[in-house]
């Protein structure tokens, strides 16, 4: 591997002097470049956010409202909102392409394929990807399941209905549901392209991180953020094939007669023929492998940027370094034998259950670590607290809300009266939806000087952070008691059993909280897109932060460095190091009496 | 043969509409009604639209023979091309409505008059409830957009806004000519931290204080196990507490008391094993805690050598209801073949099978007090799931997959109604699972009673197999025939 490092540097070197020229379409659209690569993934993300956001706001307003006619339904949503009342089949289209959206469009290919294509590189210190042509095919199959998935919003019977977990046979039966026709299809195909892109991208993280470091930068160097898009790619790679193959077993039922997932479905009902013999609990079991890793695969790259962003506002380096690598890697393991907590009472064989109870509670051992750990590099730091900083903090904040009520769930005896309530709807909102979103602002306001060479204004950015943060625990808190008096989630309204109507002043709370947070993002997209043309102008290294992505240039190059790729000398968290009258040193920066890693390695290679 | 065939065929079916048309004639209404509530209300309603459109006037717009054939199969009807079929079809966002060709002519016929007599009557209910409607009226008109003094509210409400972001720009830009900051963010933000983390704890007491007693922790449990389930969650519930405290305190504090300042150097501190072994064995014990209590709940909750004593009750979900069916005396439920389902026997129950005839079909879940019961579940179409919650109770309902459980009702309605001071509770069996429109329509009440009330109950409910088995006879004599 070390001749392949230094094969490279002198390659790369050479390289960046003959570059082709580039076009408009070579530079901005069909860009190999990992920098461009990442902004596409993130501006794609942000309007997929957006349209996911949207449609929230629209079943908050029929959850909070059921009685009331909004006219402009009717002008958004044509026949869905006839006379301004939300259809209920249409709510549940909305709350099915909501929760795929956000899952996968936003958090995954949003989150991590922005971050890891746009730090891998520039962290690990190499020129590009491993293969940036893959790279590229990841973005544009990305592309094209966005525009699949928003396609199946205009089709007859409406978009994908039966919630973003598709079981079975809602989904395969187009008479059970008007959404599980060609909106399911589409759903389908959709997510196969959009499984293809994370498989690209995930193998390409993977190649970048192992192979394409730069000298010096030992695994034990990398920064955390590396770390967690490592173990990210790995479980994306692992478990997105077993949903593909869940899905294709699907694509069989709906449309090839056949009965993998289907039992005692008599012919009327399944498009004439009788279907026998399968198990709709086998798609569950499918479904949760990808399902529950995917919950870490949303979550780690979220953690990592977390990491490096308070590491470097605390001005302290991380506390517990590899306590937080063997934390990442122990969440890894264990998130694949966790999925049978999702069904505790499909009738599973309790013993089964119990083992599943026993993982589950084990993966709050290493995530109680990793908060712990934050809080300690808080400790007697020295705070900036830009808005990068505080959306980590409220991250770490979120974590622990969601990680606790997620000891309720996790244990199957409480899962019995808690499972599918609103109970559910607080705790994944709050630790995989809030916590992984906090992580991706952060991000966004941290490396938006890397991105694009200019400031975010952070005025704006102080109050986009409080209005969300805020908003959020009130949209999600309330919703936790909701579900103890046993409200179900995804009913189109609470009104069928009187019970529940003591949740009508509660419901409009929420909702008019969920509004003003929807306005708050407003002012990020404002701040975001007015930023990129208008903002101040950054300067290199704007953190002062330790990171080799900080000693590239503003302007971007195509590979990344103009000269030679910096050697790595230290870890990437010497924050107000003793001895040392700057409370920052990049990794590039050589320890008294340490020789260059190149010269090392060729006194190593004469011997 | 065939002729005689025919001819005693079609006398039989003339005998028995006479004799059904003579005893039903005078209380169509009433069997309406019920019909009605048993098979319409998941997806209509008088005057609403719910799923369906609302049925008001229904018997003027069309003529009673195109509603039967519409209500016995509207898909086949659609497909035939009718015009008035297709209408309705498109109207609804081409959501197919259930065919219920279990119904006789007859029955069709009486849910019409039941509709009919409804929606003479809804104009006179609607002017009793005036004074009350207005009352709502003016509510809701002061809390509309439209009211004038709410938009000026918005309206100044905005431009406040913009005068305080142009104030902070301002600021800042004066900031930036003097070289220096004229906001010190930094500090403002701490101070934000803390008073959120104050606020925040006082909300979150609140909260638990004034909403703790909607939920059903706070009632009794009405179930044997209900009492250890109830005990498991508080204890999570405490431990959680704790760890919640603790952990966004230090969060929220060191955010604040550590905030920037440029007279201190931050603390390098990279690691302590002592610390990281001490913060590993904390929550290892504390899981280590809630793993072993809560096994021991789950396979307390679901043993199966409670079996032998419990009553068998099938619990059969199909969109958007729910029928149970009572084993009977022999406490054993009949074969059941899901071909078999349809014209008189929606549950697919095997009429053959000695079993069966003793299985009794309602539309109510009542429960004997004490009485341990096993839920067998089935379902028809897609998975529903059976949800109890005031007896701690959810299983789901597949289709193909027969699944179940066992618990004991400890409390009657009555004596719950007493508890929590509302003479309108009841128990409630909901659908929790996402199965299509009406999924949030797709509830039945639980009535936990005393024996005697019980089996009064009990035998006012007709017996499957005897009731159906002149239907079932002349269906098999019709196939013979074929």
């Amino acid at each position: 591997m070390s001749n392949q490092n230094l094969n490279q540097d002198n390659h790369g070197h050479s390289d960046d002097h003959g570059h082709h020229k580039e076009t408009f379409i070579s530079k901005y659209v069909f860009s190999m470049d990992h920098k461009m690569i990442a902004k596409q993934f993130l501006i794609t993300g942000i309007i997929m956010g957006t349209l996911g956001m949207a449609m929230s706001m629209i079943f908050r307003l029929q959850l909070a409202f059921p009685d009331m006619k909004f006219p402009f339904f009717e002008g958004i949503m044509g026949h869905w909102g006839k006379d301004g009342k939300l259809d209920p089949n249409f709510y549940l289209a909305l709350i099915t392409i909501h929760g795929t959206i956000m899952v996968f469009y936003v958090l995954t290919a949003g989150l991590s394929g922005t971050f890891s294509n746009l730090l891998i590189p520039l962290q690990v210190g190499a020129r590009d990807m491993a293969s940036p042509f893959l790279n590229m095919l990841s973005y544009w199959f990305f592309f094209l399941s966005s525009c699949v998935l928003v396609s199946s919003l205009f089709v007859d019977g409406g978009p994908a209905s039966a919630g973003w977990t598709i079981y079975p046979p809602l989904s395969a039966l187009p008479k059970a549901i008007p959404g599980s026709g060609t909106g399911m299809t589409l759903w389908l195909v959709a997510i196969i392209l959009f499984i293809a892109s994370a498989l690209l991208g995930g193998v390409n993280y993977i190649t970048t991180v192992l192979n394409m470091r730069t000298l010096g930068m030992k695994m034990t160097r990398l920064p955390l953020t590396i770390w967690a898009f490592l173990v990210t790619a790995v479980l994306g790679l692992l478990s997105f094939p077993v949903l593909l193959g869940a899905g294709l077993l699907l694509i069989f039922d709906r449309s090839f007669g056949t009965s993998f997932y289907l039992a005692d479905i008599p012919a009327d009902m399944a498009g004439g023929i009788e279907r026998v013999g399968g198990s709709p609990i086998l798609f569950q079991h499918l479904f949760w492998f990808l399902g529950h890793p995917e919950v870490y695969i949303i979550l780690l790259p979220a953690l990592g940027i977390t990491s490096e962003v308070i590491a470097t506002n605390s001005r302290k380096p991380i506390f517990g370094y590899r306590a937080m690598i063997g934390s990442i890697l122990a969440i890894a393991v264990l998130s694949f034998i966790v999925w049978g907590h999702h069904m505790f009472i499909t009738g599973m064989n309790p013993f089964l259950g119990s083992v599943f109870v026993l993982g589950t509670l084990i993966i709050a051992v290493p995530s109680a670590v990793k908060t712990f750990n934050y809080i300690a590099t808080l400790w007697k730091g020295n705070l900036q607290l830009t808005p990068a900083m505080l959306f980590a903090i409220g991250l770490v904040s979120f974590f622990i809300s969601g990680g606790l009520t997620g000891l309720f769930l996790g244990n199957a005896a409480l899962d019995i009266n808690l499972h599918d309530t609103y109970f559910v709807v607080a705790h994944f909102h709050i630790v995989m939806g809030s916590a992984a979103i906090f992580g991706m602002m952060s991000g966004i306001y941290h490396w938006f000087p890397k991105m694009f060479g200019r400031m975010m204004n952070k005025s704006l950015g102080y109050a986009h952070f409080w209005l969300t943060f805020i908003s959020a625990y009130c949209v999600f808190f309330p919703m936790h008691f909701m579900g103890l008096a046993g409200v179900p989630r995804r009913y189109y309204a609470n009104t069928a059993y009187d019970q529940f109507s003591t949740f009508v002043d509660m419901n409009v709370f929420i909702t008019i909280a969920a509004l003003i947070g929807g306005a708050a993002q407003l002012l990020f997209l404002f701040n975001f897109f007015y930023s990129i043309r208008k903002g101040k102008k950054a300067t290199q290294n704007p953190w002062n932060s330790n990171t080799l992505e900080w000693t590239a240039p503003v302007k971007h190059l195509h590979g990344n460095w103009p000269g030679d790729i910096p050697h790595v000398y230290r870890w990437p968290y010497d924050y107000s190091k003793p001895g040392s009258e700057v409370d920052f040193i990049p990794q590039n920066i050589p320890e008294e009496g340490q020789t260059d890693p190149l010269q090392e390695m060729a006194s190593q290679h004469n011997h | 043969m065939k002729i005689l065939n025919r001819i005693q065929k079609t006398s039989f079916i003339f005998a028995t509409l006479i004799v059904l048309s003579l005893g039903s004639f005078a209380q169509t209404a009433d069997e309406g009604a019920k019909l009605f509530s048993a098979n319409c209300t998941s997806c209509h309603s008088i005057n609403e639209k719910i799923v369906g459109p609302p049925l008001k006037n229904v018997h003027k717009k069309y003529d009673e023979a195109w509603i039967i054939k519409w209500v016995k199969n509207s898909q086949e009807f659609i497909k035939s091309g009718d015009a008035k079929a297709v209408k309705v079809y498109e109207e609804n966002n081409k959501i197919p409505m259930t065919s219920f060709a279990t119904f006789t002519d007859l029955q069709v016929k009486s849910i019409i008059a039941y509709v009919k007599a409804e929606s003479e009557k809804a104009p006179v209910a609607s002017a009793a409830s005036a004074s009350s409607n207005v009352a709502t009226d003016s509510e809701t008109e002061t809390t509309d957009l439209s009211d004038c003094i709410n938009w000026l509210m918005v309206v100044s409400f905005l431009l406040l806004i913009i005068v305080i972001g142009l104030m902070i720009s301002i600021l800042e830009k004066l900031g930036d000519i003097k070289g220096k900051p004229s906001i010190n963010w930094i500090r403002i933000n701490g101070f934000l931290l803390l008073a959120f983390l104050i606020l925040g704890m006082a909300a979150v007491v609140w909260e638990f204080y004034y909403h703790t007693k909607l939920t059903v922790n706070a009632q009794t449990p009405a179930s044997a196990h209900g009492v250890i389930y109830d005990s498991m969650f508080n204890i999570t519930l405490v431990l959680t507490g704790i760890m919640f405290v603790v952990t966004q305190v230090l969060l929220f504090w060191y955010g604040y008391r550590y905030k920037h300042s440029d007279t201190r150097k931050a603390l390098y501190y990279p690691d302590n094993h002592k610390l990281e072994f001490i913060w590993t064995i904390i929550p290892a014990v504390v899981l280590t805690v809630l793993v072993v209590r809560g096994l021991q709940t789950w396979s307390a909750i679901t043993d199966r050598n409670q079996n032998d004593k419990a009553q068998v009750i099938e619990v059969f979900g199909y969109q958007f209801d729910w029928k149970m069916r009572y084993a009977g005396a022999d406490n054993k439920l009949g074969a059941h073949d899901f071909r078999k389902m349809g014209v008189w026997n929606e549950l697919g129950v095997d009429p053959n099978d000695s079993a069966s005839k003793d299985d009794i079909v309602t539309s109510e879940l009542h429960l004997k007090v004490g009485q341990p019961v096993v839920l067998k579940f089935r379902a028809k179409d897609v998975i529903h799931s059976a949800y109890l919650p005031h007896f701690r109770v959810q299983m789901n309902v597949v289709p193909g997959l027969p699944t179940q459980f066992i618990f004991t009702p400890t409390v009657t309605t009555n004596q719950m109604r007493e508890i929590m001071k509302n003479p309108t509770f009841d128990y409630v069996l909901l659908c929790n699972k996402i199965c299509g429109s009406a999924h949030y329509r797709m509830n039945r009440k639980v009535i936990v009673e005393s024996a005697e009330d019980y089996y009064k109950w009990l035998s006012t409910q007709p017996k499957l197999v005897a009731e159906n088995t002149a239907t079932a006879e002349s269906d098999s004599k019709a196939l013979a025939t074929k």
